[in-house]
Parts: structure tokens; C-alpha cells; sequence
């Protein structure tokens, strides 16, 4: 299991910069196959939002 | 997982804790009616020994244990004709924690009017009385409807589990447990006992589950093998009360899953069923009570029942569940969410506001959103959760049936 994102994963607010270790934010860490996911709330914007680590970016292929 | 603090946070309901803070902002069970009488006894909530007694004027009381005076237990006290005294040295107090008699001191004393027992504001309503430990104002005691419905006949089943609150409540947010722990567990158990027939109803696999925070807490969705989102499990749904109840069950059946913090690791579990069938029910002259068994006579946890199955597997996570070491997917959306509520309503007790669920005005009556048909039939579901619920130690259960008059299922 990677750590490399370290153990919170998800450190600041994407859409305020607030720390998210502070005790009142809100940091789930859950597995979506081989992806990372992060519930984070944060305390300060009230945001709700998933921080994606993907294993791998996954595109398709135009036809030519 | 979650951070170690952030379960903690999560966790402790003792005072000065945030989670404890938050929780003090309710009315919450404190014992059936039953339990207060002319004997004091010893009642636990968020963290703090009580005593609970009715003195002989009818008045119920409520008190931390401790005697102000020199600190014994007030269960070890005498109900008077006004308020409770303590059995040391005969300090007598009343409901509002005065101190209305030192029989030691000099009869000019005015010593005891410098005296206050903790005392907690307690009503009762539906068999049941609240108790509220938070900051005054104290808000109105939501009536929900099962508690004030006059045309229902009520039981009320109660166990003492040795386990975290949170645990409970994930576990009424976690739909898919129900066709694992009670469809294949439950079937499984009945196998090696020799019945060969699976149970019915909690067998049927999720299609779709769908969460949503609304006024009263978190409404739960589901779309079973077979079923449309026509179906009312779908369509209507039911609901989590926050921040402490499950509302479950199918028309005429409708009942609540109280869970009430004790401590830390301790939680008082409370089964609140109404019966009310089409035209409602007769009078029922008093609302029993029973507690629910937790062991066999192998002193073996009891699981074969559904009820039975999910106090397993809240207990066996352990007193306090480490969140810090579990392996969320997908399918535990409903419990991040819960827990996400959790901490958003933290947050604005500590901002001085009120809690999600926080009633000021007084009311009538609360009405909840319950599905009539659950899992595809109302007969079904009544059949099955009368007989594999905790309604199976019910002293009125054969009273049920009959109420009903639901015809004896196969799967018997
Ligand atoms: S599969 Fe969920 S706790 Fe084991
Ligand atoms: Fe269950
Ligand atoms: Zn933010």
C-alpha cells in the first residue's frame, strides 16, 4: 500500500489553502482500486471534495 | 483510515470533549419509565454517574452521584415526600440540585443555601425518560411521532453493550451489512443448525444505495436485485436521526434504534417499537419493558437472530473502534458521510450555534419519512423483523402477532 503521499494524503484545502491537519477539518482516507481517494471537508471554506493520488491517468485512444 | 485524532475526536463523549460537547446538546434516554421509582439508582450518560429516583410527590430527579457534602453515593439515599436524601448524613436535596436540609448543622445555619447537587432537567415521553446534560437553555424534547402516536401499542427492549456509540451509528448508514451479516451470516448459522432454508427479505442484494443529509439527519435510499427506484425503499427511504437514532421497519411496524453514549466505552442501546395497524390499536394500558439478552447459556455471544448479529459485529470491533487501521472502499460512502456530519456539527457547537436537529419552538408533533413497503412487501418485512429482531424477547409478542394477524411464515 502506498504512502508516498504520506499518512493525511491531503494536507491543505484545494480550494482555500487551510491546513487540514487542524483537529476540526475532516480527512477520510478510502480505496477506489488502485486509487487513493481523500473525503476532506475543510473547517475554514466549509468545502467538500475528493483528493484523488491515482495509481496510474488513464486516457483513451482516438481512433487513427 | 482516519487519523488517530481525529477518531479520538470522534469518540470521547466525556465533558469538555468536542464530540461530548456536541452530544450534550440533546435530550437523550436516560431510562425507561419503569426504572424511576422510590429507589434511587445509578444511571450513566456522556461520561457522568447519576442518580435517577421519583420521591414521593411523583417528581423525578436527577443528580450527579457524588453528595456535595463529603462525596458518597446518593443511590445510597432515601426518596422523601420532596426530593432525595443522601443516606451518610442525611443532606436532603430536590430535582433543581437545592439543598433544602442539614439535619447536623445548627438549625440557624444558612450553610445550606450555599450548597448545589448537580442536578439535569429530566421529561418523560412515551414510556421513556429524557435526560439533558448540555448548556441552559435547554431546547423543547423533539416529540417524534413514534413517541406520541395515541393509537399504538409500544415495547421497549434495552442492552447494555460494551462498546463505542459511533460503531452503532455507522452501522445505520452501512446497507450493504445487511445482506452479508444477516442474508449470508445469518443464513449460514441456520445451515450449520440445520435449516436449509435461507431467511427471506434481508437475502435480497443491493443494487443501488444513495445518502442524503436533510433536516433530520441523514435519509437513506436503497434499490434492491429486482426493485425499481419506484419502489419506496427507493422513492422514500429511512431515515438516521441525528444524532443517536435509526428509524427502521414497514407499515403498521415502525420503530427506533436508540443509541445512548454512556461513556467512552459503553453504550446504552435502546429498541423503541410502535404497532400500529391499519385503524390503529386499542388502548394499551402500560408500555413494557425487557431487556435484551446478550449471551447464551454457553455464555457464547448470542447471533443467531439479526439483532443479535449486528451487536456481534459493533462489539468485536472493539471498545472503541481504531479507525486508524481500517480499509475504507467505496461502499462505506453512508459511514463518511455520518462521520463528516459528525464533525461539521462539531464545528458549529463550537462556533455557538445549534447542532443540526436542535428544536426551539414548541410542537406537536415530529413527523419522520419511513417506507411503508420495505425490501418489496410490508408483510414480509413485519413477519421477518417480529421473529429476528429483538421483538422476539418481547413479553407481548404472541399480543403482536395477533395484532397483526400476519399468517405464520414458511421460513419458520
Ligand atoms: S468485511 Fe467488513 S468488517 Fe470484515
Ligand atoms: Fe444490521
Ligand atoms: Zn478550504
Amino acid at each position: 500500500m502506498s504512502r508516498r503521499a504520506g499518512p493525511i494524503g491531503a494536507a491543505f484545502c484545494p480550494g482555500c489553502g487551510a491546513a487540514l491537519d487542524d483537529p476540526a477539518a475532516f480527512v477520510q482516507e478510502f480505496w477506489v482500486g488502485a486509487d487513493r481517494h481523500f473525503l476532506c471537508w475543510c473547517v475554514r471554506c466549509e468545502l467538500l471534495c475528493t483528493v484523488v493520488i491515482a495509481a496510474q491517468l488513464v486516457s483513451h485512444e482516438p481512433e487513427h | 483510515m482516519l487519523s488517530v485524532e481525529k477518531n479520538r475526536r470522534l469518540t470521547q463523549v466525556g465533558p469538555g470533549t468536542p464530540m461530548g460537547e456536541l452530544l450534550r446538546r440533546y435530550w437523550w434516554p436516560i431510562a425507561t419509565h419503569d426504572m424511576a421509582t422510590r429507589v434511587p439508582v445509578k444511571r450513566k450518560l456522556l461520561g457522568e454517574n447519576l442518580v435517577l429516583y421519583r420521591d414521593g410527590s411523583g417528581t423525578v430527579g436527577l443528580l450527579a452521584e457524588q453528595c456535595p457534602h463529603r462525596r458518597a453515593a446518593l443511590w445510597l439515599g432515601c426518596t422523601e415526600q420532596e426530593g432525595l436524601r443522601c443516606g451518610y448524613h442525611g443532606w436532603r436535596f430536590d430535582a433543581e440540585g437545592n439543598c433544602l436540609e442539614q439535619p447536623g448543622e445548627p438549625a440557624d445555619s444558612t450553610f445550606k443555601d450555599r450548597i448545589k447537587a448537580t442536578a439535569y432537567p429530566v421529561q418523560e415521553l412515551g414510556g421513556l425518560i429524557f435526560a439533558y446534560l448540555g448548556p441552559s437553555p435547554a431546547p423543547e424534547l423533539p416529540r417524534y411521532d413514534l413517541f406520541v402516536w395515541d393509537d399504538a401499542w409500544r415495547d421497549i427492549g434495552h442492552a447494555e453493550l460494551p462498546c463505542n456509540f459511533l460503531q452503532i451509528m455507522e452501522n445505520s448508514v452501512d446497507p450493504y451489512h445487511v445482506e452479508w451479516l444477516h442474508g449470508r451470516y445469518g443464513t449460514f448459522l441456520r445451515e450449520l443448525g440445520g435449516k436449509d432454508t435461507p431467511l427471506p427479505v434481508v437475502t435480497k442484494k443491493h443494487v443501488k444505495v444513495a445518502f442524503e443529509v436533510f433536516e433530520h439527519g441523514i435519509l437513506k435510499r436503497r434499490v434492491l436485485e429486482g426493485h425499481t427506484e419506484e419502489d419506496e425503499d427507493w422513492k422514500v427511504g429511512h431515515p438516521l436521526v441525528f444524532p443517536h437514532m435509526l428509524r427502521v421497519g414497514a407499515a403498521g411496524l415502525a420503530t427506533f434504534q436508540i443509541r445512548v453514549p454512556m461513556d467512552d466505552e459503553n453504550t446504552w442501546h435502546v429498541w423503541y417499537q410502535t404497532y400500529r395497524p391499519e385503524g390503529g390499536a386499542p388502548p394499551q394500558p402500560e408500555i413494557p419493558v425487557y431487556e435484551v439478552p446478550l449471551y447464551d447459556e454457553k455464555g457464547e455471544w448470542l447471533r443467531d437472530y439479526v439483532d443479535g448479529q449486528d451487536i456481534v459485529a459493533w462489539v468485536t470491533q472493539g471498545a472503541v473502534a481504531d479507525r486508524s487501521k481500517e480499509h475504507l472502499g467505496k461502499s462505506d460512502l453512508g459511514v463518511m458521510l455520518l462521520r463528516k456530519l459528525y464533525a461539521e456539527q462539531i464545528d458549529r457547537v463550537e462556533d455557538g450555534e445549534d447542532p443540526l436537529c436542535t428544536f426551539r419552538e414548541p410542537h406537536d408533533v415530529i413527523d419522520l419519512p419511513m417506507e411503508k413497503d420495505k425490501f418489496g412487501s410490508a408483510v414480509e418485512f413485519r413477519q421477518l423483523w417480529t421473529r429476528e429482531s429483538s421483538i422476539r424477547y418481547s413479553p407481548i409478542k404472541d399480543e403482536i402477532f395477533a395484532l397483526f394477524g400476519d399468517p405464520v411464515p414458511s421460513w419458520v
